[in-house]
């Protein structure tokens, strides 16, 4: 009983000195990041690089997710005669919810890691002491551009996955359920308030921090050797799928009750 | 040599790693314009001194003075000031694998000069020149280069801001006799032509005796023998003999 509550403790402990680790990290971004000169090269450079080249799997991924979801609701819907309100009730779910976390939880994952595998292996040969020893902030130079492209890449795939949402969606309630393509467009669109829009770019801005600076941090702290490059890899995958989560909950909670 | 103010004074200084002490109560000072050598066993904290001397390591107690200003107290204007003026040339030459030789070697002119691209161009096959590459590999990217070309390159990545000391960590590890000559040849050149002081941490006893005007000898988390090279054979104590003849410390001895 001892052992288990000194194991408990020393949980706790390292989720606290992690937890406090990525927010001071953000922190000290915020203070340094914005000072001249912004780096809007190096920022432009990541978002094409961690944004742009997520562009197919958020396709696929919420292309997928519109579908099925259509077909779920469908099946519902047929047992009590309702097909038509299809296209009401895939949009609340799609755009307030399916779309921003499930593209945090895949392309935002592999932003993330991606992140952690280059900074973890710019931290094992020495090139983030390199930085600093040459006079620049490793966290400006290296951190900034990286959450400030997920912070933008995120909400602007998520954007793009809204849409092929709602595309593959109308695809399945006109070809399975009979529904009208244009029917379903534009119960789709009615249900939909600017808040509900409003907030799915928010969930993603606010997973695009979470992403950027969980992938950053296991980087910055990877240890010596390429094992620990996978290891701190895949901590990120973990790390960042239980957080989005986490801020899904609590952005829902503040959502609901606005 | 000048005997005035040292470039650094590290005073007393104690360092752990968790539960591994590093330093304890150590003191070591480096003279403006002489190349001093750091030598000792592996893992024994070498590196960690010249990590300490631009602040990208603290002490846990005790002052690391750059020409009279402790580092520790330093703000973050201040330590960019300092990194400027020193230069520190990494183990593996920690050159930056996504940009091409050119970006390497310009970095800290980008980062702190108003300097035109060609300007920058300019300067940087000047810095080339001085570690003995040709200018043509300008648009290689470090993947496509030797060790050797690797480490001379890092050097003049180093020099291209025209530092006043340079921290050479492990500088010839990993090349052949001829690669290591020649880069002991090139510390010794550029503390000749450009009047710097140097601070080499280094296994490599021939570079050591070749290119020092003072070695210090880290045993113990100390320095406890500092001198001329001469004075260094001259030392008695089987730790230090045991060490410049080439007994590992490993063996127990």
């Amino acid at each position: 009983m001892k052992a288990l509550l000194i194991r408990l403790g020393e949980l706790m402990q390292s989720v606290a000195q992690w937890t406090g680790g990525v927010a001071r990290l953000f922190w000290v971004m915020l203070l340094r990041g914005p000072k001249q000169p912004v780096g809007l090269e190096d920022i432009a450079y990541q978002i094409i690089r961690q944004g742009v080249m997520s562009g197919a799997i958020a396709t696929l991924v919420s292309g997928f997710i519109g579908m099925i979801l259509a077909w779920q609701f469908g099946d519902a819907l047929m047992d009590f005669n309702a097909k038509q309100a299809l296209g009401n009730t895939s949009a609340i779910a799609l755009v307030r919810e399916l779309v921003p976390a499930t593209l945090a939880i895949t392309a935002g994952a592999k932003m993330a890691a991606g992140m952690a595998a280059e900074l973890g292996s710019m931290k094992v040969t020495e090139q983030i002491d390199a930085i600093a020893a040459l006079g620049a902030d490793p966290i400006k130079k290296l951190v900034w551009p990286r959450v400030v492209s997920s912070m933008t890449g995120l909400p602007l795939l998520t954007v793009w996955g809204n849409m092929v949402a709602m595309l593959g969606g109308m695809f399945i309630a006109d070809s399975v359920f009979d529904v009208p393509a244009m029917y379903f467009y534009q119960t789709y669109v009615e249900e939909l308030a600017p808040i509900d829009y409003l907030g799915s770019i928010i969930k993603a801005t606010v997973f695009g921090a979470i992403v950027g600076t969980i992938g950053c941090y296991h980087g910055f702290n990877t240890k010596f050797g390429t094992e620990a490059v996978g290891h701190a890899t895949t901590e990120t995958v973990v790390a960042t799928s239980i957080c989005v989560i986490v801020a899904d909950f609590l952005l829902t909670m503040m959502f609901v009750q606005l | 040599m000048n005997t005035s103010q040292p470039v650094f004074d590290l005073q007393s200084i104690s360092k752990a790693f968790g539960k591994k002490a590093v330093y304890s109560n150590m003191s070591l000072r480096v003279k403006d314009g002489e190349t001093l050598t750091i030598i000792g066993g592996s893992g024994e904290g070498k590196s960690v001194c010249l990590r300490m001397m631009i602040g990208l390591l603290y002490p846990d107690r005790g002052d690391v003075l750059f020409k009279g200003q402790s580092v520790l107290d330093m703000s973050s204007e201040q330590l960019r000031d300092l990194r400027t003026r020193v230069a520190m040339v990494f183990q593996g030459g920690a050159l930056f694998d996504s940009m091409t030789v050119f970006e390497n070697v310009s970095f800290a002119l980008r980062e702190h000069t108003d300097m035109s691209e060609e300007q920058m161009h300019a300067r940087s096959e000047e810095c080339l020149t001085m570690v003995g590459l040709d200018a043509s590999i300008m648009d290689h990217m470090p993947a496509s280069l030797s060790g050797g070309m690797k480490k001379r390159v890092a050097l003049a990545r180093s020099i291209a801001i025209k530092p006043e000391v340079i921290l050479y960590d492990e500088p010839t590890t990993g090349l052949d006799p001829s690669n290591s000559n020649r880069i002991g040849e090139m510390i010794m050149k550029l503390q000749k032509e450009l009047g710097v002081t140097s601070v080499v941490v280094t296994h490599d006893m021939t570079v050591a005796f070749g290119v020092s005007d003072r070695i210090a000898v880290l045993l113990k988390k100390q320095f406890p023998h500092v001198g001329t090279p001469d004075e260094i054979r001259s030392i008695e104590a089987p730790e230090v003999r045991d060490f410049i003849e080439g007994r590992t410390y490993e063996n127990g001895a």
